[in-house]
């Protein structure tokens, strides 16, 4: 069979556009008679909070200063709806918006915005998810912080470590990590003539953001247009609402273009992060060097929202044991809120954060059983017709052991590498 | 308010601007140039680099009177009647685009350092190259595009039509 496009190489559509920089991002859109806009943020992670915007309202330039109060439905979220458009009483993260300060410069928002009153008074906030997880903790929303408990259960742990000549037992933490796209939110809103409501924003969910706007403002989803411009990067981030909303509403209340620009600190503090994760693992081999057992508990910080929680800590359940078959296997994940930066979709959606612990485990029982970190993956890793511990049976395309070979190849040359570089610094030459 | 006279892209301009009005405002807002990208306003990003009397420049950290009496080359000066420059056709071809955003700015570092080391090495283009983050692709692939262009630009090849 002759391939037309697998195994050439093409140029990309957009490349052209990109390279002669004149692909149209949200910042590079500008209407006549437009105004801009201005989002005050939390500046602290908990608290009941009181709003005061009439001097604001009162200042050069300010057109209007759009809050809680001006929103139908005044919640959102692509799982569950826990977001606000605006913080109405209560603040549960830094960042979390409160008002749209709409006028005719950037400058007149600013000056508005630093004449918004807002009363702060703050609460206890829990910033440690295991602490989150105990019963006296402050709670983020409603009764518990537990969002979310995903259990693994496969064969019995108990009968298979009892097999296990080596056992590893460690806790693992990884951190919070932001997106860094390199095109910081932006978007314009506008009304056509027939009354049609757009929004045209750098999103990964235009059908997501239609639904949202046309529910929290009580419109028809037919009423509203999301228009996708390029996107400069996203990696999860652009999966939340951020700005959608809040442009929606300000185009369909003034009847004028409306546009926001975001600069970096406030990208950092609008968009989500990457679920820091404490995991603590056990896991056991037998005396020729076979994994036998694993239990493991991995717990999720959500920060203040939901996001895809559930979904992150579910991917991370399920690959738990990492590329490894293990045949008694016992794991429960956990989703957390806590009045940290919410946390949602990243780059692998909480697979990423597993290695750091599965992997860690493996050279610690190679270390114990005196065989090569090699030879304990290569006996337990993957192979096709391997079961996983969620019962999947791998049927195809699982060529890790090859992988793996050729691992060992390149790991001589670069022990043979390193030797020298290590020789060198004990020299003084570097 | 203040008026001032620069080149931009073989263009000479008379432009009144504001005196706390920085040069990536001048470009973008005022004379429509948004080609040249903000992403994180101090220096750091690179996407907004400009080259500005031969030099490439953060232009979120120049104040747009300090541009006055400038030559200056931006993202938009670069294809010459729908012929593309060298540098553009190799980021295309080499797979270096994916989002975009810091694009302009890496051809502009690209030209930069092309214009007054047409052989550099590889470790040189990636020293010319390190004042602008990329994303998506990383950093390979824009070096890449940096070699071939010097290809390109020794053949003397610039007969890259836009057909796009």
């Amino acid at each position: 069979m002759t391939l037309k496009t697998v195994g050439k190489s093409i140029i990309r559509v957009d490349a052209y556009s990109k390279v002669t920089g004149k692909a149209l991002y949200p910042q590079d859109i500008y209407l006549d008679d437009m105004l801009y806009a201005k989002t005050l943020r939390s500046k602290v992670p908990h608290a009941n909070i009181k709003i005061d915007t009439r001097e604001a309202e009162r200042q050069e330039g300010v057109v209007r200063i759009f809050t809680h109060k001006d929103v139908p439905l005044n919640e959102h979220g692509v799982v569950l709806k826990d977001h606000n458009v605006f913080a109405a009483d209560k603040v549960r993260q830094i960042g979390a918006p409160i008002a749209f300060v709409v006028g005719e410069s950037e400058e007149a928002c600013i000056n508005g915005m630093n004449k918004i009153k807002v009363e702060y008074e703050e609460l206890p906030g829990v910033f440690d998810p295991l602490e989150a997880m105990k019963e006296g903790s402050p709670k983020v929303h409603g009764q518990s912080n537990i969002i979310y408990h995903y259990k693994l259960r496969c064969g019995d742990i108990e009968e298979g470590f009892k097999n296990c000549v080596a056992i590893a037992e460690n806790t693992y933490t990884t951190h919070m990590q932001d997106h860094a796209f390199l095109q910081p939110e932006a978007g314009i809103s506008y009304m056509e003539e027939d009354g049609t409501l757009v929004v045209a924003v750098a999103t990964q969910y235009p059908h997501y953001d239609r639904e949202e706007i046309a529910r929290t403002l009580k419109l028809e989803e037919e009423k509203v247009k999301v228009i996708n411009t390029n996107v400069g990067g996203a990696f999860g981030a652009r999966e939340d609402i951020t700005i959608q909303i809040h442009l929606a509403l300000a185009a369909l209340t003034l009847n004028r273009p409306v546009k926001v620009v975001f600069g970096r600190e406030e990208s950092f503090q609008a968009h989500s992060k990457r679920h820091p994760m404490v995991m603590k693992y056990k896991t056991g081999a037998d005396k020729d060097g076979y994994l036998q057992a694993m239990e493991a508990e991995i717990v999720g910080d959500s920060g203040a929202y939901c996001s895809w929680a559930m979904n992150v800590l579910r991917k991370a359940g399920v690959h738990a044991t990492g590329p490894y078959h293990i045949p008694n296997v016992k794991v429960d994940s956990y989703a957390v809120y806590t009045n940290n930066p919410f946390t949602g979709a990243m780059r692998g959606f909480g697979a990423t954060q597993i290695p750091n612990a599965a992997e860690q485990q493996m050279d610690i029982l190679a270390e114990k059983l005196g065989i090569s970190p090699f030879e304990i993956r290569q006996k337990n890793i993957f192979k096709t017709g391997s079961k996983t511990a969620t019962g999947q049976v791998l049927l195809e395309s699982v060529p890790l052991d090859r992988c793996l070979e050729e691992l060992v190849k390149r790991y001589d040359e670069f022990l043979k590498l390193k030797n020298v570089v290590d020789e060198t610094i004990e020299e003084g030459v570097l | 308010m203040m008026e001032i006279q620069l080149i931009i892209n073989d263009i000479n301009y008379k432009v009144d601007i504001d005196v706390n009005m920085r040069l990536i405002d001048l470009l973008r807002d005022k004379l429509g140039l948004t080609g040249t990208k903000e992403g994180c306003g101090e220096g750091e990003c690179g996407a907004c680099t400009i080259i500005m009397d031969g030099e490439s420049v953060n232009s979120c950290l120049v104040m747009a009177f300090q541009a006055n009496g400038s030559n200056i080359i931006t993202i938009e000066g670069l294809e010459n009647n729908g012929e593309l420059d060298p540098i553009q056709r190799a980021y295309m071809e080499e797979g270096s685009v994916q989002c975009g955003f810091c694009i302009p700015g890496l051809i502009i570092s690209t030209k930069a350092l092309l214009d007054k080391h047409p052989n550099p090495t590889r470790e040189e283009i990636r020293e010319g190259m390190s004042g602008n983050l990329c994303r998506c692709t990383g950093y390979n692939k824009a070096i890449d595009a940096a070699q071939k262009a010097i290809e390109y630009l020794k053949e003397g090849q610039n007969d890259f039509k836009n057909s796009w």
